[in-house]
C-alpha cells in the first residue's frame, strides 16, 4: 500500500528549490548548471530569492569569516525539511585557500552539508549529480546532516 | 616623459629612473614631500593614482610605499616611492584622497592590511577585513596568523556583534515623523552576489550608498607569499574566475620581467588567443548580469549558451572549463593540437551565428534604452578622478585600453581600436560591452590566423615552443606589469627577495575596487530601484573587489 508520506517525500524531492545565494566562486559553474546547455530545471531544481521558500541551501565554494554569519542565518531562515550540498573543495577543507585565514577551513563542521560534490570548481554534470543523490535522500526519508548536528546549534549568529 | 622627470628633479629623490616606455621611477628622500610632489604631478596632468601599495621591509624596519600616478589622456606614468617608519605610533603618512578621490579606497586597505595610517583622509575606516582584524595588520610580515587562528569562535563572534549593533543603530531613525533607515541589500540578494550595500535611504530615495565589502576575502596576497612562483598562479587566477587568463599573464609577466626571461613568439600568441577566449566568457556573463539585474534572464541564458562553445576551447586546451591554470611564468603550459583549434572555429562559429539577434533584441531594445540612458551617468572627468578602466572607462569616451597604450605578449601585431561611446549612462556600458565581444572575436581570428600561418610555415613547433625555462630562485627585484583584464586595467606590482622562492610581496590593483567607490555617487538622489541597474552596469565582480 502507497503511504501518504512517501506521496510528499517523493513530490518535495522532485521540485526542488534552492536558496538564490552564493558564498563563493562555485556559483559560476552552478550559473552554468542553470544554463540551457545543462538545464538543471529539467530536474525540477529552480533558484528561488528567498530562502522562506527553500528546500535546499547551496555552499558554493569558499565560506569567508564575513560570510559565515549570513550563511547560518540564511539557513535559519528555511522551512523544515532543508538540505544542504556543498560544492568544491573549499567548502570541505578550504581548497587552495587552505593556507589563508581569512577564510573558513571546515564550513562544514559548523554547517553539516549531505552531499559533497568534488572539483575546483566542480563541473555543472557533478552539481546536477550533487543534487540527483539528495533526491534520493529525501525519497528515502532520511534526515538531513545539519538538522542532525554540528556546531551551528551552539553558535549564535 | 621628459617634463616628468625636470619636474621631479626640484625634489629631493634619491634617484630618476625611466620605466619601461611610460613610466618615470623615482624614490623620494622623505616622505615629507610627498604631498608637493603629488600636488605638481597633478598640475601636470596626471590626475590618477592607480594604486597605493605598501611593502613591508623588516630587515630595513621600513615600510616603503608605492604610488602609482597615471596620466589617462597621454599615457605618462609616474612610480612614486617613499619609506616610511615601521613603528605602530609613527607609521603616518600624508593622505592624498583630498588631492585624488580615487585614492580614498586604496588608502583604508593600505591602513588595514598594514595599519599605515594617512593623515587628513576624510573617512579613515577599515575596509575588506573582518571585524577581527581591525586594528591588527595582517599583510606585515611579523603578524602572527596561527595565533589569531587560535581564536576563531571569539573572532566569529565580533562580527556577529557588530552586524547586530548596526542593525540596531539602523532602526533608530524610523518613528511617526521619519522613514530613515538603513537597507541591505545584499549579501542574499539575488541580483548582489556576495556584497552587502547599506543603502542609508528615506523612503524610497537613496540618500548615501556605504559599500560594505569583503565576504569573499581570501587574502591572495598574502596567499602567493606561502607559494612558491609557478604555485602563486593557483591564487593569481582565483583573482576572479570569470576571467582568470588575462590576470595570469599579468602576474607571469612580472616575473619573467625580473627573471629577466623573454618567451617565445608563439606563447606570446597564445597568450592573447587564450585571453580574448577568457575575455568573452567573461562579457557574456557581464551582459547576463546587466539584464538579470534588470529582471529579465534570457540574454543571461543565450550568452551562457555561447560561452559554454569558448570554455569547451578552453576545456580541451587545459582540460578544465574555468580554473585553466593555463599561463604561468616562461609561457604558457600546454602545446597546441589542432582538435583545440577546431574547438575554437566551432565556438566563433556559434558566437556569428548568434550575435545579430542578440544585437537586435537586447542591445537595440527600446525598453532597455529607455531605463538605462537617464542612469549612472559617469564623465570624463569622474574617470580620471576616481581611476576608472576598461569598459566603464571607455563607455564615457576616455581612449584607454592596456593593449594598445603600453602592448604586451603581441598585441602590438594585432590590428585593432578604442571601442568608445560618448555619454557615459548604463546603456553606454552594455553597448561597450557587446562591441568589446565583438573586437574580441577579431582579434582571436587574426590570432588563430597568425598561429595557423606560423605552424604550416614551421616557424611555430605547437609542441615544444610553449615554454621557456624561469629559475625556481629569483633574483632581489621588482616589477610592475599593466594588462586589460575584462573589467579594466590590472596592474602587478611584484618584489622579490635575494635567492626568493616565492614572491615576497605582490599587490593586485583590480578594477572593481575602483568601480565599487563610485556608487555612492552615482546613485544618492535616487530610488531604490535604479540600484540593481547602476550596480549590474558597472560590471562589478566581487572576486577582485575582495581579493
Amino acid at each position: 500500500m502507497l503511504k501518504i508520506y512517501d506521496f510528499f517525500a517523493h513530490a518535495k524531492s522532485e521540485s526542488l528549490w534552492m536558496a538564490h545565494f552564493c558564498t563563493g566562486c562555485c556559483s559560476l559553474e552552478m550559473a552554468a548548471a542553470m544554463g540551457p546547455r545543462y538545464d538543471w530545471e529539467r530536474y525540477g531544481y529552480l533558484p528561488t530569492p528567498t530562502p522562506r521558500q527553500a528546500d535546499l541551501l547551496i555552499i558554493t565554494g569558499l565560506v569567508s569569516k564575513k560570510m559565515l554569519p549570513a550563511l547560518l542565518r540564511t539557513y535559519a531562515q528555511m522551512p523544515e525539511p532543508k538540505y544542504v550540498l556543498a560544492l568544491g573543495a573549499c567548502s570541505f577543507d578550504g581548497g587552495p585557500y587552505n593556507d589563508s585565514l581569512s577564510v573558513i577551513k571546515n564550513p562544514t563542521e559548523i554547517l553539516p552539508a549531505d552531499i559533497f560534490v568534488a572539483g575546483c570548481p566542480p563541473r555543472p554534470e557533478a552539481i546536477i549529480a550533487g543534487l540527483e543523490e539528495i533526491k534520493k535522500k529525501m525519497k528515502a526519508g532520511i534526515p538531513s546532516a545539519a538538522s542532525q548536528g554540528g556546531l551551528w546549534k551552539e553558535m549564535e549568529f | 616623459m621628459r617634463k616628468i622627470k625636470q619636474l621631479l628633479e626640484n625634489f629631493n629623490t634619491l634617484y630618476i629612473e625611466e620605466y619601461k616606455t611610460t613610466w618615470v621611477k623615482t624614490k623620494l628622500s622623505t616622505a615629507d614631500d610627498l604631498l608637493m610632489v603629488a600636488k605638481a604631478l597633478k598640475e601636470h596632468g596626471l590626475r590618477t593614482i592607480a594604486t597605493v601599495s605598501p611593502t613591508d621591509f623588516l630587515e630595513e624596519n621600513v615600510i616603503e610605499m608605492n604610488y602609482f600616478f597615471e596620466d589617462l589622456m597621454t599615457n605618462r606614468n609616474c612610480w612614486l616611492k617613499c619609506d616610511v617608519p615601521r613603528e605602530l605610533d609613527e607609521c603616518e603618512i600624508e593622505s592624498l584622497t583630498p588631492l585624488f578621490k580615487g585614492a580614498n579606497w586604496h588608502e583604508r586597505e593600505a591602513y588595514s592590511m598594514f595599519g599605515v595610517r594617512f593623515l587628513n583622509h576624510p573617512d579613515l575606516r577599515p575596509i575588506i577585513v573582518s571585524q577581527d582584524f581591525y586594528d591588527k595588520t595582517p599583510f606585515r610580515k611579523d603578524f602572527d596568523w596561527d595565533a589569531h587562528d587560535k581564536n576563531t569562535v571569539k573572532n566569529m563572534q565580533k562580527i556577529v556583534d557588530s552586524f547586530k549593533a548596526e542593525e540596531a543603530e539602523a532602526d533608530k531613525g524610523i518613528d511617526a515623523e521619519s522613514s530613515e533607515t538603513v537597507l541591505n541589500w545584499g549579501p542574499t540578494h539575488p541580483a548582489s552576489g556576495p556584497i552587502r550595500l547599506k543603502v542609508h535611504c528615506d523612503g524610497e530615495d537613496v540618500i548615501g550608498i556605504d559599500p560594505d565589502i569583503g565576504f569573499v576575502w581570501r587574502a591572495l596576497e598574502h596567499l602567493v607569499t606561502k607559494k612558491d612562483f609557478v604555485g602563486a598562479i593557483v591564487a593569481v587566477e582565483r583573482l576572479c574566475f570569470m576571467d582568470n587568463v588575462n590576470s595570469m599573464t599579468a602576474y607571469a609577466q612580472a616575473v619573467e620581467e625580473i627573471a629577466n626571461v623573454e618567451i617565445t613568439e608563439f606563447a606570446k600568441w597564445m597568450r592573447v588567443l587564450l585571453g580574448e577566449v577568457s575575455r568573452i566568457s567573461s562579457h557574456a556573463m557581464g551582459m547576463g548580469g546587466f539584464y538579470n539585474a534588470l529582471g529579465l534572464h534570457t540574454v543571461a541564458m543565450w550568452n551562457m549558451d555561447v560561452r559554454e562553445f569558448f570554455l569547451d576551447f578552453l576545456e580541451s586546451y587545459s582540460g578544465a572549463r574555468i580554473a585553466t591554470a593555463a599561463v604561468e611564468p616562461g609561457g604558457v603550459r600546454y602545446g597546441l593540437q589542432q582538435n583545440m583549434l577546431d574547438e575554437l572555429q566551432l565556438a566563433l562559429d556559434k558566437f556569428d551565428a548568434t550575435k545579430d539577434s542578440v544585437k537586435d533584441i537586447f542591445i537595440n531594445n527600446p525598453t532597455m534604452k529607455m531605463r538605462a540612458s537617464k542612469q549612472g551617468f559617469i564623465s570624463n572627468l569622474d574617470v580620471q578622478d576616481y581611476s576608472l578602466c576598461g569598459v566603464v572607462a571607455r563607455a564615457s569616451g576616455v581612449k584607454i585600453d592596456v593593449r594598445i597604450d603600453e602592448p604586451y605578449a603581441a598585441y602590438a601585431e594585432i590590428k585593432m581600436d578604442y571601442v568608445t561611446q560618448k555619454d557615459g549612462s548604463a546603456k553606454d556600458r552594455l553597448i561597450n560591452l557587446f562591441e568589446e565581444l565583438e573586437q574580441s572575436v577579431d582579434i582571436i581570428k587574426q590570432a588563430k590566423r597568425h598561429i595557423e600561418e606560423k605552424i604550416a610555415s614551421g616557424e611555430f613547433d605547437p609542441t615544444k615552443d610553449q615554454m621557456v625555462k624561469v629559475p625556481k630562485k629569483l633574483p632581489r627585484g621588482e616589477a610592475i606589469s599593466r594588462v586589460e583584464w575584462s573589467r579594466g586595467e590590472v596592474l602587478m606590482h611584484l618584489v622579490t627577495e635575494e635567492k626568493g622562492t616565492s614572491p615576497y610581496r605582490l599587490k593586485m590593483k583590480a578594477p572593481s575596487f575602483n568601480h565599487t567607490m563610485m556608487l555612492d555617487k552615482l546613485l544618492a538622489g535616487q530610488t531604490l530601484s535604479d540600484i540593481p541597474l547602476v550596480f549590474g552596469s558597472l560590471y562589478i565582480c566581487q572576486g577582485d573587489l575582495d581579493r
